[in-house]
């Protein structure tokens, strides 16, 4: 019997379809990272498991039992499964002791030094013994996220769900956070994990799932999805591939104007400065370089460039299409000064005519730039 | 006159001092009933508010809006000569029946708020370890609740007990009407009323010592844990 079963489980938030039918079986001492880019239904997903969300559709089995039934013994079965939420929600109004003996002692009945003997077991895995009295208020985040984690392994579940867990933590924190889970992972304790570390998913997962468009859009092996992810937007998802287009009807089109979009563009992304620079020469250097060869001087004219930037890898490739006359800049008897510096710049030209439309894609890489310095 | 002849005779002179405590001890009677009563009520109000029924929430809302709205002298007058005229109610009940309409409303509301501003995603880790709606409400959001309302009731408690000084305007003898029938009968206006100013202000110093000291007990508690 599996773990966990989801047949087509839907989820609608008014018009908007979130969850679009998904279906997916966990094994025992599986670990699943779920990915995907903001408002891609993750989230919802796995609340949707432990009906925080109840969905519209479809079916959830855990162990066995499906929750989503009508008259299902909801509490029953959420004691197998627990949640650790993205700003932890420890309970307030009570002490880390009181915070991880609640559940246990009213929900299956564990007297009181039996349960606190277990709770300080547990906080001495995640190193928090010292904090056992403390109040919820006086501890870090990376704290309170720990002892959430605690406070549902006092369940002793059969599953964890974690939803985004370092996502509301200082950078210097997510670290000891991780660090639990990875025991945990260790231990072949099963878990989904929602989150943005792909670092850590690629290490501690042996499944990935990659959500997009409502629906589990690629899934694999880690090294299958972060090396080698086989469709369009798990690939732009990875190499976080950012787009800036520009396009113009101009010969005197505003060259100001696109220079310092790309100059706002690479910016924004964390592009080297020289890179940003090469970029732009490039870009200036094929769009006159068409303007001069495909056009005559009073016809009209439409070319369209395009940059993708890779945040993985840095990888910048541009591409530009423009009517008129077929003309490859880079098979000519002489170059001009332009193929010139584009040549020097780029370490991949191609030349394409697709139904009578010049398309040229350049790969810039600033290896290339090292390689000069040195 | 000296001034220890005055206040011997505004305090002492004919077992005054039984009369001024007497009042006292009818306006402590209102106020504390109708706390007592308006708070349950306001709970209830609340929770009616707070259904997703239409109908009971409009109910409540029109509820709180009148109460709220309108002066508390004016529905004690409704009442005493209106509603309850011919029912042979004693003043004191209808007084209570009013003041406590008026505090459920005040506290329905702030009840209201103090739920509002409760953590839900703290239930909703409730929730998953596996406790019951009631469960729930009961052990985790209850007592955010009660923290979150409390500077608001106290304040609410002060206010009922300064309201309830209207009374004597439907023939209940509380603790203003006894201060104002002294004034009268002495011909010392200022320093009986100051008096029963300051009989006022020490019964919300009281209310403001009692909330304080559970503040004080509950900080300490959790100081010694931290």
């Amino acid at each position: 019997m599996s773990l966990i079963e989801v047949k087509s489980l839907k989820k609608s938030f008014g018009p908007l379809e979130v969850l679009k039918g998904i279906d997916l079986t966990v094994e025992q001492g599986e670990r699943i990272a779920i990915i995907g880019g903001s408002g891609c239904g993750k989230s919802v997903f796995l609340r949707s498991l432990c009906l925080l969300e109840k969905p519209d559709g479809g079916q959830v089995l855990i162990d066995g039992q499906e929750i989503t039934a009508k008259g299902a013994k909801v509490d029953e079965i959420r004691r197998s499964m627990g949640m650790v939420f993205q700003k932890f929600h420890l309970f307030s109004e009570m002490d880390v002791m009181d915070n991880l003996c609640l559940a246990p002692m009213r929900l299956k009945g564990i007297n009181r030094p039996e349960a606190e003997k277990k709770a300080m077991d547990l906080l001495e895995q995640v190193g928090l013994a010292s904090r056992a009295h403390a109040w919820p208020t006086v501890l870090s985040g990376g704290q309170q996220q720990r002892i959430a984690i605690c406070r549902c392994l006092m369940m002793e579940p059969k599953v964890l769900l974690f939803d985004e867990p370092t996502s509301a933590l200082d950078p210097t924190m997510v670290g000891e956070v991780l660090a639990v889970i990875r025991m945990l992972a260790k231990r072949d304790m099963s878990m989904l994990i929602v989150t943005h570390e792909m670092n850590f998913a690629k290490e501690v997962a042996n499944r990935v799932l990659f959500f997009a468009d409502g629906v589990i859009y690629e899934q694999g092996k880690p090294t299958e999805i972060f090396d080698h992810p086989q469709r369009e937007k798990t690939i732009d998802f990875i190499n976080k591939i950012k787009y800036f287009s520009f396009e113009t009807d101009r010969r005197d089109f505003d060259l100001m104007q696109l220079q310092g979009g790309i100059q706002t563009f690479g910016e924004k992304y964390g592009m080297e400065f020289w890179d940003i620079y090469r970029l732009q020469i490039c870009c200036e250097e094929l769009i006159y370089e068409m303007l001069n060869y495909c056009y005559s001087a009073n016809e009209a004219v439409d070319i369209k460039l395009d940059i993708s930037y890779a945040e993985a890898n840095h990888a910048t490739d541009i591409v530009i299409s423009c009517g008129g006359r077929p003309y490859n800049p880079f098979e000519q008897d002489d170059d001009g000064l332009g193929v010139t510096i584009l040549k020097k710049m780029a370490i991949r030209m191609d030349y394409q005519l697709v139904n009578d439309v010049n398309r040229i894609s350049i790969r810039m890489d600033r290896r290339k730039r090292t390689a000069q310095r040195e | 006159m000296s001034f220890s002849d005055k206040l011997y005779k505004i305090l002492i002179q004919g077992g005054s001092w039984k009369t001024i405590l007497g009042g006292l001890w009818v306006t402590i009677q209102i106020s504390a009933l109708a706390l007592l009563i308006g708070t349950v009520l306001g709970a209830l109000i609340c929770l009616l508010r707070t259904r997703k029924n239409p109908v009971a929430r409009g109910i409540a809302s029109v509820y709180i809006a009148v109460l709220r709205g309108t002066p508390v002298l004016m529905l004690l007058l409704l009442l005493y000569y209106g509603v309850f005229a011919r029912a042979g109610l004693a003043p004191v009940m209808v007084a209570v029946i009013t003041f406590a309409l008026n505090v459920s409303a005040h506290v329905a509301e702030l009840l209201r708020s103090a739920l509002e501003a409760a953590d839900k995603g703290q239930a909703e880790a409730a929730r998953t370890l596996g406790f019951s709606a009631w469960s729930t409400f009961r052990l985790v959001t209850l007592p955010q609740v009660l923290r979150i309302a409390k500077p608001v009731y106290q304040s609410t408690i002060v206010n009922l007990i300064q309201w309830t000084s209207v009374v004597g305007y439907v023939t209940i003898t509380d603790l203003t009407r006894v201060i104002n029938n002294t004034a009268s009968r002495t011909m010392q206006p200022m320093l009986t009323i100051i008096i029963g100013m300051l009989i006022y202000l020490a019964l919300s110093y009281i209310i403001f010592g009692i909330f304080a000291l559970t503040d004080r007990i509950k900080a300490k508690r959790r100081g010694a844990a931290a």
